[in-house]
């Protein structure tokens, strides 16, 4: 058995500032050890003032349910502070999960950053 | 099908720690492609491994890395069938709330149970509850 996953399953969090929106880009897998990660990353930035959070999610290749908890707790302390969490272009996969959770009834989902940017 | 427990070709007992569970999710999932199962079996299977190992260490084993979680499994051309058993005092699988009534979509926890059932083929429990059978045909 490998001791360690290989590098193409490590999530990476890349983050842009444009004005007042935050731009994170999930890549990789968001997996059970990783996801209280995310989940500090994200709270730690929706707790700098901002009107928006977009979540680019086109290169995340997994995520469970305490990755989506952690986008959760995102969009809640987000809300808190009056500002909005944007899920932009999940794969096929991420999306099905979204439907099955009827997440889709609690966030808006793009197609790119630009529609999320442009949308008010 | 009811729970079966019958013994499973491999056993593994690892710490009650998500590190280790990942390993041998990998080597699980690892089996699966090497038998051919389709990259949407594997993310189901992945998905329903996460979910119960989740479970496993932070409701029955409340996090506690002295305890531990024992995996069994059997992953064969046809089905990957998988038993994960922590050392907790178990609980009423029937009793957890449904995580999409609309009162619960906005919560971040409580979906794993759902997303083990809305991914595999058949999910049990054991009696106590403190053991979880997953079962995914090969697609």
């Amino acid at each position: 058995m490998s001791n360690v996953p290989s590098s193409a399953d490590v999530l990476r969090i890349d983050v842009e500032r444009r004005d007042d929106t935050a731009i994170i880009r999930l890549r990789g897998s968001a997996n059970m050890d990783v996801a209280g990660d995310l989940r500090e990353r994200l709270i730690e930035l929706v707790d700098t003032p901002m009107d928006q959070l977009i979540l680019d999610l086109s290169e995340l290749q997994f995520v469970s349910s305490v990755g989506l908890g952690a986008i959760i707790a995102a969009h809640l302390r987000c809300r808190h502070h009056n500002c909005v969490v944007k899920l932009v272009a999940p794969p096929a996969e991420i999306l099905e999960l979204l439907e099955v959770t009827k997440l889709t009834n609690l966030f808006t989902i793009y197609g790119s950053v630009e529609s999320a940017l442009a949308a008010q | 099908m009811l729970f079966d427990s019958r013994p499973l070709p491999h056993r593994v007992v690892i710490p009650s720690d998500l590190r280790a569970a990942r390993q041998i999710e990998e080597e699980i999932i690892r089996e699966t492609e090497a038998l051919g199962y389709s990259p949407q079996c594997a993310f189901a299977i992945r998905l329903a491994l996460e979910e119960a190992m989740v479970n496993a260490h932070k409701h029955g084993n409340n996090g506690n890395p002295a305890q531990r979680i024992v995996i069994t499994y059997d992953i064969t051309p046809e089905r990957a069938v998988v038993r994960i058993r922590d050392e907790g005092r178990g609980f009423d699988p029937d009793c957890v709330p449904d995580p999409t009534a609309p009162d619960r979509i906005p919560l971040p926890e409580g979906r794993g149970i759902m997303l083990m059932r809305a991914y595999l083929d058949a999910v049990r429990f054991n009696e106590q509850g403190n053991e979880v059978q997953l079962v995914k045909e090969r697609s």
